[in-house]
């Protein structure tokens, strides 16, 4: 048995991965739950498991490209001496197809080969016996091969380059699908995509892909851009807390997280978000915390921040940080917060910014610098399909009540 | 009234009504009289028409081929039957020296209102003389017109159409579909002889396929909508001449199109279709047209093999997966 080994779906947004590295080469032995192969997702590396015991067996996709979710990268075999057989790594451009599908089967199972065969004509060789040199007429191959990698980089199919024709669209804007080719759902997708920035009159350029991370966030930037949103700003002296968290050896942030998150679950509407069905009602405050990465933007979560005690946050957000440290995040590790908070206090220029509202969260909070009056500014970004604002007033004033009187940290 | 009744039935009826209807219809061929018919069609007309018009004939199929033609010229409506199609290759000459040519070679002095009836395709292990699908072979003789039912209800309509014919007619029935059943509608008003049908509509793909062929399609189409893939399966009914504007449409629309066929993939019917579709559709293919295939080899006896050689549903939904899912990602 042959077992396909697919792009793991990692997170919700995963649309592809790029596999960076094998662990273990064709022939090898693997054991199920054994990494054989690791990715590097949206925002992270993870590694791909074996799901069950066998030898590894090519064609292996390449390193360092990107493959679409769900598509087979590899296989397992459960014999070792037919995974041999299979061959190694493959390259963009397949020698398979040079090769007559006829030549390498054994004739061990026949019905089976007559069904690789298949509809490739070459059972029966209308030419003539002698013509051992002729290529075969159809060269089909097997169905799995042909499906995926058998393809030509850079196809247009006849339909797609009508329908680009009839959009308007031109061809260089269009991006592959995942056979390298364009069929009319990549059209469309360019047709409803913004309209291509053009550089030509400008200074030269080079063009670099965009990183994993990059990619997500933009991704999940543009997703925000239909939500209705407002700001509202006020300010707060946050002395008091800075000094005591100073003497406590407590992270600034994490305070300022632990008091967002009491604040939100005393309104639960904070803690709403609007989605095409209703309104979500969440039943604990997952806090994300934007961290610059250096590389990028990521938000580790903090689960149940409002009822868990600061202690046991405290521990969460160091294990958190270490992961990023090391690109070891995991989508449950950043994925799925009911509030945001930002905090760019450090930089002390900052007098003042404000933050797009993630999807899946109704609210962000943007914390800028301490300014000349003692006093921060603090702006908060609410999607008005579930917040109004009133309501965001009043939070900001229980949290500025809550940030300047701390009995709730000590 | 309308009753579900078998295949080899829906053909006896039409045979019936033809004949008690016009004293010109007779119909000859190998124990098509005194046994009734090797699969019961000619059952009973013996006994109601006599042996004049119900006849007997020697095994001699270019004989008795050839008297039909004869009698078609002479002003009879001839409907001859030929045990399988693997014999009417006796007939050959009959069929495409004579029959095909001579409405055309006297300038239309002698039109040929000939039907020549006879099953084919694969059955059970009837080894590889018996089980072959020649549809190829007489779907490419200029003259000829040729029709495959697939239903009970198709058999009835067109067998009745075919006989009104003044032209000749191959009339190609499948060994498997005489004990398949369907609801046949005496009174209903058959649509035009050479017009292919929708059985099913779906929007993702077209399936085109006749005869047996489109059975297993419809069961596919079944299966494929439960994940999610909507198939339309178009029964061409004709093979000569085909219904273009029906596949062209329907390709139009789906933008992806999958021919299966039991008869070898060399050169046969799905070649022909693949290669006007995509003259007529260029512009409007998103995936290359596919087929699937019997294939081109002589049906072997082994029944696993025999079974392996020709397509099957899961062929059709495999293909079909494939056609319609983003090349590359495979479930």
């Amino acid at each position: 048995m042959k077992n396909p080994i697919t792009m793991p779906v990692l997170s919700d947004t995963m649309q592809s991965g790029r596999l960076t590295r094998w662990n273990k080469s064709v022939g090898d032995p693997v054991k199920k739950g054994e990494a054989i192969a690791e990715v590097e997702t949206d925002k992270a590396i993870l590694d791909v498991e074996a799901f069950s015991d066998g030898y590894l067996a090519g064609p292996l996709a390449e390193t360092n490209s990107d493959i679409p979710v769900r598509q087979v990268i590899g296989y397992i075999l459960d014999q070792p001496a037919a995974a041999e057989k299979t061959g190694d790594v493959v390259s963009a451009q397949p020698t398979v197809s040079k090769k007559s599908p006829a030549s390498p089967q054994p004739a061990a199972d026949t019905v089976k080969n007559l069904e690789n065969l298949g509809n490739s004509a070459l059972a029966y060789n209308h030419d003539g016996a002698a013509s051992a040199s002729v290529q075969p007429r159809s060269p089909t191959l097997p169905p799995s091969v042909t499906s995926t990698i058998a393809h030509a980089a850079g196809n247009i199919s006849p339909y797609a380059r009508a329908l680009a024709e009839d959009l308007g669209i031109k061809l260089q804007q269009i991006s592959p699908g995942p056979d390298g080719q364009i069929h009319a759902s990549q059209v469309l997708a360019a047709a409803m995509s913004a309209p291509d920035v053009d550089l030509q009159m400008g200074p030269p350029y080079q063009l670099e892909k965009l990183s994993s991370l990059r990619a997500a966030v933009a991704r999940n930037m543009t997703a925000t851009l239909h939500t209705p949103t407002f700001l509202i700003s006020s300010r707060i002296a946050l002395e008091t807390m800075q000094k005591n968290c100073k003497a406590k050896g407590l992270s600034f942030t994490l305070a300022l997280g632990k008091a967002c998150a009491l604040t939100v679950a005393e309104d639960p509407w904070f803690n709403h978000v609007w989605t095409g069905q209703g309104l979500a009602k969440r039943q604990r405050v997952d806090l994300g915390i934007a961290v610059d990465t250096g590389e990028g933007l990521i938000t580790p979560v903090l689960r149940d921040a409002a009822a868990r005690p600061l202690r046991e946050l405290a521990e969460d957000w160091r294990i958190l940080l270490g992961k990023i440290k090391k690109g070891r995040i995991a989508p449950q590790d950043y994925q799925g917060a009911s509030f945001y908070l930002s905090n760019l206090g450090i930089f002390p220029e900052i007098e003042r910014f404000n933050a797009l509202v993630p999807t899946g969260a109704a609210a962000i909070l943007a914390v800028a610098a301490a300014g000349q009056d003692g006093k921060t500014d603090f702006t908060l970004s609410c999607d008005h399909r579930v917040i109004f604002g009133a309501d965001a007033a009043r939070f900001l004033q229980r949290l500025g009540k809550r940030l300047e009187d701390i009995t709730w940290l000590q | 009234m309308s009753e579900e009744i078998y295949y080899w039935q829906a053909l006896n009826r039409a045979m019936d009504t033809e004949m008690a209807a016009d004293d010109s219809i007779i119909t000859l061929g190998e124990d098509v009289g005194l046994y009734g018919g090797t699969y019961r069609v000619t059952e009973g007309l013996m006994a109601k028409y006599g042996e004049w018009r119900v006849r007997d004939t020697p095994i001699s199929e270019n004989s008795f081929t050839g008297l039909g033609v004869g009698a078609a010229m002479l002003g009879l409506r001839p409907v001859v039957e030929i045990m399988t199609i693997n014999f009417a290759l006796f007939a050959i000459d009959a069929i495409i020296n004579m029959a095909a040519k001579i409405p055309f070679m006297s300038g239309g002095q002698f039109p040929m209102p000939l039907t020549i009836r006879m099953p084919g395709g694969v059955a059970r292990q009837l080894g590889a003389q018996h089980s072959q699908r020649l549809e190829h072979t007489l779907m490419n003789v200029p003259g000829l017109r040729m029709v495959v039912p697939a239903t009970p209800q198709d058999a009835y309509g067109q067998l009745r159409q075919a006989i009104h014919s003044d032209d000749p007619i191959i009339f190609l029935e499948h060994e498997l579909l005489y004990f398949s059943k369907g609801v046949v509608d005496e009174t209903a008003v058959a649509p035009p002889i050479h017009q292919a049908m929708l059985r099913r509509t779906g929007r993702d793909m077209t399936c085109i396929a006749y005869s047996q062929m489109v059975l297993l399609a419809l069961e596919a189409a079944e299966q494929l909508a439960s994940e999610g893939i909507e198939m339309t399966v178009i029964d061409l009914r004709s093979l000569s001449p085909i219904d273009w504007e029906t596949c062209v449409q329907s390709v139009q629309q789906t933008h992806h199109c999958l021919i299966v066929e039991e008869d070898c993939r060399f050169a046969g019917a799905g070649a022909e279709l693949a290669a006007t579709l995509q003259e007529r559709c260029f512009y409007f293919l998103d995936k290359p047209i596919q087929r699937v295939a019997g294939l081109d080899i002589p049906t072997p006896f082994n029944g696993k093999l025999e079974a392996a050689s020709i397509p099957r549903t899961k062929d059709i939904i495999e293909a079909a997966r494939r056609l319609v899912s983003s090349a590359g990602v495979q479930s």
